[in-house]
């Protein structure tokens, strides 16, 4: 199991959600909410699969929030 | 195990070679958000990359090669190349912020141009108005009123020119 902890003024919540929609068929998640983090655990066949499947979703989820703050802005 | 990076400064720049990743340490009153996120955006195809706030005023860009089997050369050479881009797009951003008032004005001109020339509703539309300008030249005054003949009067004779216009050309 991986665990990802992305902080709410770095990460848009919207972004964390549908990158978990996005990976969902690579390996089970688990969302939590925290004081100033979203966690997200991840599960998969292997810890390796898990680890990299954590990694791409954190990608996914940094550039999807980069790029609703462009559109914001 | 976290390790040292040679040629970069250690309180900034840290490695754990054995998950291939280089953290760097970001201080948000040098480099804004806005460029930390440019910076990590051009990243995205080349590296995994997580930001985590560890104060009010310091971010931690964490940057693992996708390729696996990153050594200590690769990461030192990814961290720099990141710091680089960092100071790029936060100098990008205070270029754009200083001229925004002259990108804004060539923008509308732009647009105003490409509009094309007035049409005669618009013509007929502008307030011209019925205040004075300078003409030093007499450029807008008409042929007659600017070379009138001067009254009789003001060239010695003192009487007063005929009605009919007699001995005048």
């Amino acid at each position: 199991m991986t665990e990802l902890r992305f902080h709410r003024d770095l990460y848009a919540g919207a972004a964390i959600d549908e990158a978990v929609k996005t990976y969902a068929r690579f390996a089970t998640f688990e969302l939590a909410e925290e004081a100033a983090y979203w966690v997200v655990r991840v599960t998969a066949t292997s810890d390796a699969r898990a680890n990299r499947v954590a990694r791409e979703l954190a990608n996914f989820a940094l550039g999807t929030t980069i790029r609703a703050r462009g559109e914001r802005a | 195990m976290s390790s040292v990076l040679e040629g970069l400064p250690s309180e900034l720049v840290s490695a754990d070679l054995a998950s291939g990743a280089a953290q760097l340490r970001v201080d948000l009153a040098i480099h804004p958000l806005s460029a930390v996120y440019a910076a990590s955006y051009v990243f995205l195809d080349r590296c995994f990359v997580l930001l985590d706030k560890t104060d009010d005023h310091t971010l931690r860009v964490t940057l693992a090669p996708r390729k696996p089997g990153a050594d200590e050369s690769v990461l030192r050479a990814f961290v720099g190349e990141f710091a680089n881009e960092l100071l790029s797009a936060a100098w990008r951003q205070q270029i754009a912020q200083d001229n925004r008032a002259v990108i804004e004005m060539v923008t509308s001109q732009a647009i105003a141009a490409a509009m094309g020339a007035p049409s005669l509703d618009d013509l007929a539309g502008f307030d011209f108005g019925d205040e004075s300008f300078e003409d030093p030249l007499g450029i807008a005054m008409s042929w007659e009123e600017k070379y009138k003949k001067k009254p009789a009067a003001s060239e010695g004779g003192g009487t007063p020119p005929a009605e009919d216009g007699g001995g005048q050309p």
